[in-house]
């Protein structure tokens, strides 16, 4: 039964990816005629390098020539070359990818960890004064913008704390270039950027819990537990947030595109050496074949994020495993 | 004459609702005998699920403001919550009226059903799924080893309704009450889970207060029936007394109201008039004297209290009280 | 449709009938709007959003009294502190920072209301055909809606702005190039469920046809959850806007933007840190303000869903 059903989502998937590149390069199709032909004048490259360019870029061929060269370089891992340097998109993705998912894992677990608690004390105490405190912080919390966020922390903790003598938080990049990268100087630089991240997605996350919850509790099984004199702790955090968790696990699923993507922002205002941040780089340069490599690779993360979620939300719910 | 196991006695228990406070249970009052089977019958609204759930103390939101629950000696409205978890789904049990979304669709039928004995035997989970196997099969189920590694939405109707009986007598309570166990099943399966029942409560002399609004399903299974209306009880007797000869006029409209495969094709049906009273705002004297086809003036004035009109039953009328006789069209 | 004197001949009591789309329709309407009136909070909001894009509007006439140009550079006034003069200081370019503000509102919030605008138009059109047609058109559509949803949205936005020229216009268009896919699915799924209801069986039955269908039936009833979505759904599109904004992507200086107001402000963070907060508190209660508001004309449609 489980097999069927990932046989089925990944099928799915795969139809998704296929037309995700075709709106990729039909996009890509509208550079072909700006590409600057002072890229053969660049010195740094080859004239192999050049007619490799050339090819891989299909200048002078018909669209579906090109997408097929295109679709079997990127089965072969060849997400296209730096319009700048030739260099491999894809050596540039992998070297910063570990950042990014340093970043936003940080980031979804902070998220998680703030947010279930939040939810489970929301509804318990619903109506309560407490209640709607946090509900007044979620509503509050989705109207922040993150990049400004991220540069009001930069301000209170990295420049005022040190404007002021006091220890104060570093505001860029992963770690320090001078005596830095062990663990405690890798968290200090993580602490800021991870914060931003998962603000947001606590405020939606926490009363997504917390209306869960309230509905779980309300059902029929909740109270047959009650009468078999099971404790109100048992009752409520092994019966109800077993059951509450189920649709949270789909949402942070829905969400991970969002934070894929989300990270670019916090990545460039933090100067995290990120996929995000590499694709703004290169924007601001007009290198096309960056942008695109890293679009259709992040597109794949999320696809295979969602197809994740999808697997986890089967194992998790039985109705569906053996459904 | 045997000593009652429960004694409900005077017991009430409000809603409080923005329109009003709902009187939901309106001073209940019956006994328990071990091993006997009660049925407590009524329509939808007259409280009585909300009189098992005051029993349980699982009544909220409601509140239990009035009378006592005697339990072996304990009254149960006055224990402490922990104190109340000893007695539930231990020593008193309760099966509620929809298995699907009574039993919780993430675990296994198997340790659903082993729970009690795991939190208040403390046994291991080897000992707790040997033991709920047991009670699936004594229940029932066949194949109940592999079934028990199932999970609710693997089972039909029926064998849901028996994985609950099963997850109720796990502990061999000694009060198993069943609120509409078989509403929510085929017509098929209800005569089979009412034989479960019945069987049940011989092996396992478990007494039994069986709630319902069908008449039917309590002149099968039932030794004594209480009659509920708006909260109160108004009558209540053995069962065969209660069906041959009611004492109240609610209690004998509702028998009359019942279509007979023996009556003529061209009579009428014989429903009772008027509707169920708002329990916010309830009729003064005697709750059904609006709808009663026997009242007299004393009806809307004072209200009755359930007193014995004969050997073995008694009623809360004004009319069968004075020795007046319920005879109509 | 059962009129109301229909009603009276058939002598039952009105409220219990059903009479199809159009008398529910309006009633619906009205009591939907009265218990927004009841929510103050909500209506605050909503108030304060109306009042922002007043002051938007009025932006000139704000100059025209002020006499004082949003792109009016004066060096010798830069980084000046909140005071009389400059009621919120001045910029690094010596540019009086209210007024850049006011000025700013005119293009976020129009911005954000033509994106609305796009993304409803495109994604109701293909949500109905969707929803209403089913079979191969449905399978194809929601494919590409998976697809385009798929798409880490501001890697195709950093995209799309270095392959057009970004101005309002096409800020809006690329913005809602992502947005109409949330939307198409929306209208999908209540024309599916109003598409069971028996009034549609009854109309088609007398041989409507197809788009007036969809049109004049189908749409009203799809109208409710679009408001919901179009106003829950302005905030986030602030958001985004003024992030592309910022990131220098969007709108270009010298026209201001909350966003870009604060795209190179790391550089005087040390000394005139104030001039971060105000853009950003700006686009804050705004977004606050327009989620509340949201969130109170979800609740008047459907109180049910209050939690």
């Amino acid at each position: 039964m489980l097999a069927k059903y990932v046989a089925r989502r990944f099928l799915a998937s795969v139809v998704v990816v296929l037309g995700v590149t075709l709106i990729t390069l039909v996009l890509m199709d509208r550079t072909r005629g700006t590409y600057v032909p002072g890229i053969d004048l660049n010195p740094s490259l080859r004239p192999e390098d050049i007619e490799h360019l050339r090819a891989n870029l299909g200048l002078d061929r018909p669209f579906y020539v090109w997408y097929l060269t295109w679709m079997w370089a990127v089965l072969h891992g060849d997400f296209g070359h730096s319009m700048i340097d030739g260099s491999p998109v894809l050596s540039h993705i992998l070297d910063r990818l570990p950042n990014t998912l340093e970043l936003t894992a940080t980031a979804i677990v902070i998220g998680v960890l703030i947010a279930i608690p939040l939810g489970v004390v929301g509804a318990l105490r619903h109506g309560s004064k407490t209640d709607h405190g946090l509900t007044v912080l979620s509503v509050a919390g989705f109207a922040v913008p993150q990049f400004w966020m991220g540069l009001m922390l930069i301000l209170i903790f990295s420049v005022t704390l040190e404007q002021h003598g006091l220890p104060w938080l570093p505001s860029s990049g992963a770690f320090s270039a001078f005596n830095g990268g062990d663990l405690l100087d890798r968290l200090a630089h993580l602490i800021l950027p991870a914060t931003v991240l998962s603000f947001f997605y606590t405020s939606i996350w926490s009363r997504f819990v917390r209306s869960s919850m309230l509905e779980v509790l309300s059902q029929d099984y909740i109270r047959t537990a009650r009468a078999k004199g099971m404790s109100e702790r048992r009752v409520v955090y092994l019966h109800g947030l077993r059951n509450a968790l189920i649709p949270l696990i789909t949402l942070i699923g829905l969400e991970l595109p969002g934070l894929v993507s989300g990270g670019l922002v916090v990545e460039v205002v933090f100067g995290w050496p990120g996929i995000g941040k590499l694709a703004f780089e290169r924007a601001l340069q007009y290198d096309y074949t960056t942008v695109m490599g890293v679009t259709f690779f992040a597109t794949i993360l999320v696809i295979a994020g969602n197809l994740l979620a999808d697997l986890l939300y089967g194992v998790l719910d039985p109705r569906i495993r053996y459904g | 004459m045997t000593q009652p196991l429960l004694e409900v006695q005077d017991l009430h228990t409000v809603f409080r609702t923005k329109e009003g406070t709902v009187k939901a249970v309106d001073g209940v009052s019956f006994e328990l005998t071990p091993g006997e089977t009660l049925g407590i019958v009524g329509e939808s609204g007259c409280g009585k699920s909300v009189t098992a759930l005051s029993i349980m103390r699982l009544q909220r939101p409601g509140r239990i403001v009035g009378g006592k629950v005697m339990f072996k000696g304990q009254d149960l409205t006055r224990l402490t919550e922990p104190e109340m978890r000893e007695i539930r789904g231990k020593e008193i049990a309760m099966i509620f009226q929809d298995p699907m979304t009574s039993l919780n669709p993430v675990f296994d039928v198997g340790w659903q059903v082993g729970e009690p004995t795991r939190v208040h035997h403390g046994w291991d989970a080897k000992r707790a799924l040997a033991s709920a196997v047991n009670m699936l099969g004594r229940v029932g189920i066949p194949a109940a080893a592999s079934r028990a590694e199932d999970y609710p939405h693997q089972f039909s109707g029926g064998m849901r309704q028996r994985v609950m009986i099963a997850m109720g007598l796990t502990m061999t309570p000694q009060v198993l009450i069943a609120d509409e166990p078989t509403t929510a099943l085929d017509v098929t399966i209800q005569a089979q889970i009412l034989d479960l029942l019945r069987h049940v409560n011989r092996e396992f002399g478990t007494a039994t207060i069986l709630i319902t609004h069908n008449l039917g399903v309590v002149a099968g299974m039932c030794q004594r029936v209480i009659v509920m209306y708006a909260g109160r009880v108004v009558e209540s007797g053995p069962t065969t007394d209660v069906f041959a000869h009611p004492k109240h006029p609610y209690t004998w409209s509702l028998l009359r109201s019942i279509p007979r495969l023996d009556a003529e094709t061209h009579e009428p049906l014989r429903p009772i008039e008027g509707v169920p009273p708002n329990l916010i705002d309830l009729p003064s004297g005697c709750v059904f004297h609006p709808r009663c086809v026997f009242r007299i003036e004393r009806c809307a004035k004072d209200v009755p209290a359930l007193l014995q009109v004969n050997d073995t039953q008694h009623a809360a009328c004004w009319v069968t009280q004075a020795g007046g006789e319920l005879k109509g069209a | 449709m059962i009129g109301p004197s229909r009603v009276a001949e058939l002598d039952m009591p009105a409220a219990g009938i059903e009479t199809g789309a159009a008398r529910p329709a309006q009633s619906y309407w009205n009591e939907s709007w009265e218990r927004l009136r009841a929510n103050r909070v909500g209506m605050t909001a909503g108030i304060l959003i109306v009042v922002l894009a007043v002051i938007a509007l009025l932006a000139p006439v704000f100059t025209l009294v002020t006499h004082i140009e949003p792109q009016a550079i004066n060096l010798d006034e830069t980084f000046l502190a909140p005071g009389v003069k400059h009621l919120l200081g001045t910029d690094d370019l010596g540019r009086d920072s209210l007024t850049r503000l006011i000025w700013g509102a005119r293009v976020t919030l129009g911005v954000a209301f033509l994106t609305v605008a796009m993304s409803l138009t495109v994604g109701t059109a293909v949500g109905m055909l969707s929803g209403y047609y089913g079979g191969w058109i449905d399978d194809v559509l929601m494919r590409l809606v998976d697809m385009v949803l798929s798409i880490p949205a501001i890697f195709l936005f950093i995209l799309m702005s270095i392959l057009f020229r970004p101005n309002a216009f096409t800020l809006a268009a690329i913005v809602a190039s992502v947005g109409w896919g949330s939307v198409a699915r929306l209208v999908r799924g209540e024309v599916l469920s109003v598409k069971q209801r028996d009034f549609i069986l009854a109309t088609r039955s007398i041989g409507a046809r197809d788009t007036r269908l969809m049109l004049r039936h189908l749409l009203p009833n799809v109208l409710p959850v679009l408001i919901v979505a179009a106003s829950l759904g302005v905030g986030q599109i602030i958001l985004i806007e003024a992030a592309l904004d910022f990131l220098g992507l969007g709108i270009q200086p010298p026209t201001p933007s909350w966003g870009n107001m604060l795209t190179n402000s790391q550089s005087y963070f040390f000394h005139s840190g104030f001039l971060v907060a105000f853009p950003g508190i700006t686009i804050f209660v705004t977004v606050l303000a327009s989620n509340i508001f949201g969130n109170a004309i979800r609740d008047a449609f459907d109180p049910r869903l209050k939690s």
